[in-house]
Parts: structure tokens; sequence; C-alpha cells
């Protein structure tokens, strides 16, 4: 075995991985939108697993809330109010020093999100809003690029695995987001994290059998699981692509990367928060905006994000001025002040 | 003539937490109003007045509903009616 691979040795014995699977593992590279609580556990796997490259891109900043099933945080990160991205990496370095790892703070949307998977072998899903997935969806079936779709809320998940053009899409099986409203979320009903670990465990073993090439061991149905209740189901979906006309995945129309207006402006989940992302501010100079705001509210700053509070809001700036607004779910309001103190 | 569905946990809001819910229905569009008459709103949460919504998938003994006779696909005594809503949290 070659010495740089011994650290894997129990990976390696497995037979259906081997040396010759934990190398392939190696020469892979790996994206993953998303590093919240399915994110981290996903990452941590990957990386001890050994893959060759992974690029972790999430939007957010630590939260003493999340530590609750986010497992590459601690409380230090909190204190520092480092972005998600940016502390994966750190704590991912430790583990393994021999991946390597790229953070990118940024929202994913339709002006980025082909940049985002451009060179990935394979997309794993730690994504926390319909809107991104149906632009992952529409990105990867564009560029023939797998993708492993997860979520869950309370103590219930799904799962499944898209391979363009062999399996069905994402739009295959939910052909638009649910009406605002319509779907819970971890406002309504919470989150449990042994939940968050089993379907993050599911989609790192896909995410394994796929990149050693053992593609007749992939699942091939949608799952679903109920870890309170302790029900664990899987549904045949491979009809769907042969027998509904995808506009995406059969057609072809990539409508969410087409949708040149994007929204700029959404609410978070479980946040009682809306972010605002602006299309061509550029960089944001935080010593002189705290200067400026010191005189209005509480403003503290650090190299990646300025926290600015007024009343009942807090608004955290990121350096591509995109704004995080908590303490409402007001579009109106999180806009007004968003305007009255960041400018625009 | 009785069969149970089981109601997912996301969409137990809208049965009073109910898991199991029993339907005297043969048909899934009966099935959906009789679960309306139980629980009022449900009906409108999976079905769009014509079929059933685009963000749910509805399998009955594993077979997907839109390939087999959409709402009018038969329910019989044993039935496994199973709804699979779309969610998005992570
Ligand atoms: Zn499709």
């Amino acid at each position: 075995m070659q010495a740089n691979l011994n650290r894997y040795s129990r990976q390696i014995l497995f037979s259906e991985i081997g040396e010759e699977g934990q190398k392939k593992l190696r020469d892979s590279k790996v994206v993953l939108a998303g590093c919240g609580a399915l994110g981290t556990v996903i990452a941590n796997n990957l990386v001890r697993a050994g893959i060759g490259e992974l690029k972790i891109i999430d939007r957010d900043f630590v939260e003493l809330n999340n530590l609750q099933r986010q497992i590459l945080f601690d409380e230090e990160d909190v204190k520092r109010n480092i972005p998600k991205a940016i502390a994966a990496v750190e704590k991912l370095k430790k583990i393994n020093s021999q991946v390597k790892l790229e953070a990118v703070v940024a929202d994913v949307n339709f002006t980025n999100v082909e940049a985002v998977v451009e060179g990935a072998k394979l997309l794993v899903d730690g994504t926390d809003n319909f809107e991104v997935r149906f632009l992952l969806n529409d990105a990867c079936v564009k560029a023939d690029i797998p993708w492993i779709y997860g979520s869950c809320v309370g103590s219930y998940g799904l799962t499944m695995n898209i391979i363009p053009g062999k399996t069905p899409c994402f739009r295959c099986l939910f052909e638009t987001a649910p009406l605002p409203g319509m779907a819970p979320t971890c406002d309504t009903a919470g989150v449990i994290n042994p939940i968050v670990n089993i379907i993050a465990a599911i989609e790192t073993a896909e995410a394994i059998k796929y990149l050693t090439g053992k593609f007749e061991a992939l699942n091939k149905d949608l799952i679903t699981i109920d870890i309170w209740e302790g029900s664990f189901e899987k549904f045949n979906i491979a009809d769907r692509r042969d027998k509904f006309d995808c506009p995406c995945c059969k057609q072809r129309k990539f409508e969410f990367l087409e949708a040149k207006q994007g929204s700029s402006i959404t609410s978070l989940c479980g946040r009682n928060a809306v972010q605002i992302t602006q299309k061509s501010i550029g960089r944001v100079d935080f010593q002189e905006l705290a200067e400026r705001l010191k005189k209005s509210g509480e403003v503290t700053f650090n190299k990646y994000l300025l926290k600015f509070s007024i009343d009942q809001y807090e608004i955290s700036l990121f350096l591509d001025s995109r704004a995080i607004i908590k303490g409402t779910n007001d579009f109106s309001v999180a806009r007004g002040l968003y305007a009255k103190y960041i400018g625009t | 003539m009785t069969t149970s569905i089981k109601i997912p946990a996301p969409l137990r809001k809208l049965t009073g937490n109910q898991a199991v819910v029993e339907t005297e229905a043969e048909t899934l569009i009966d099935l959906i109003s009789d679960l309306d008459k139980k629980y009022p709103g449900i009906k409108e949460r999976i079905y769009d007045g014509k079929e059933i919504r685009r963000f749910i998938n509805v399998f009955v003994n594993g077979e997907d509903v839109r390939f087999k006779d959409g709402i009018k696909t038969k329910i019989t005594k044993g039935s496994e009616v199973s709804i699979v809503p779309a969610i998005a949290g992570g």
C-alpha cells in the first residue's frame, strides 16, 4: 500500500473500496453546497474518507443555535463571528491535511451557480431552501454533473441521487417549489440531530459509491426516513424519467438558470431573518462603514463580517455586500434597514 | 372497507398530529376529500383543484399515482397510501 494511503487502511480493507477505490477517491473533486447541519456532517465524512479536493460554498456565519447539530463548529467560532465555510475549512485541515480544501463565502444564485459546480466530479447538497436546489439541479443537469439531494426537518428526511441522463432529476420529482407557507421549515418544526446525521450519512455513502465507480450499488429510489418513528421507506421513481416531460432534463429548458432577475431577497429558514443580495456594489470597506454606523448603534467587525445592532434588528454584512437582517421576516422592513444603514 | 393512510410528519400539523388516518374512500380523490372533512385544509395542501400538487408525490402500494390513474387511482382494502412532500431544511 502507498504510504500516504495508510491512514485509510480500515476503509481499504472494506472489499468494495480496496486500494483502487481509495485512489479514485483521492482523485475526486467534490463540491459541497451549503455547510450547515447536513453539510458539516458530509464534509467531515468525505474529508476523513480521503477525497482529493473539496470546495465548500456557504453564505452564513456560525451562530450559537447551530451547535446543536452542525458538527464542525464550536463556541469559539461563534465568538469569532466567522463564516461557516471558513470555520469548516479550518477544522477540516486539522482532520486531514491531505485534502485540498477551498472555502467560498457566498450565496449560490443564478449568476454564480454554473461557476460553483464547474469542474466537480460530484456535487453534494447541504443547502436549506428550494430555490437553490432548483438552481443546482439546472446547473448540474446542464453540465452533466451528478448530485445528491438531501433534506430534513423535524425527525423526517428525504434523499435521492440525480445522475443526469440516467435517473430522474430533482424537477422530475418536485416540479415546482411549494407555495410560501406550504412547507414546514426549521421555524415551524425544528430539527433534531439524529435525522441530520442519518441523511448526511446516506448522502456520504452514495458519494463514496459514485466516486469509487460502484455505480451498480447506487440508490435509485427516493428514500424517506422518520427517525422518531423508526421508519425507512424507498419509493421506486425510475418511471419518472421516461414518462414525464421534464422541463429540465427532458426539454433542457433551464428556467432557474435563466431567471435573469434572480431573487435578491430571501427569507432564511429558522431564523426570523431575511437575506439581501446586491448584485454590483463590490467589496465593502468595513472600517469606513463602522465609523459611520457607530453613531447609530452597536457595531463590530472582523475580516469577514460586520455586525450592526439597531433597535430589535441585527444586520450582518459580508464583504460582497450581502446582508442578513435578523429580527424580521418582512422584506420591506429588511430592505428599508439595508437602504438606511448600508446604502444603495 | 377501511384503509389506513400514514401522514408524514411534515403534514401532521394539519391532522392534529395524527400519524395514521382511516378512510373508507375507494379512489384517491375521494380519500383526499374524506381527509379534508376530518381535517379541513389538508386537501388544499396536497391537491390544486385538478391534480396532486407538483411538489407532492403520492404512491399507492409503492406505485407513483401520476403514472396510474392520477387522482382517480383506486384504493382497495389494505392499500398502502404514502404521501411524500418536498422538504427543504438542511
Ligand atoms: Zn427531470
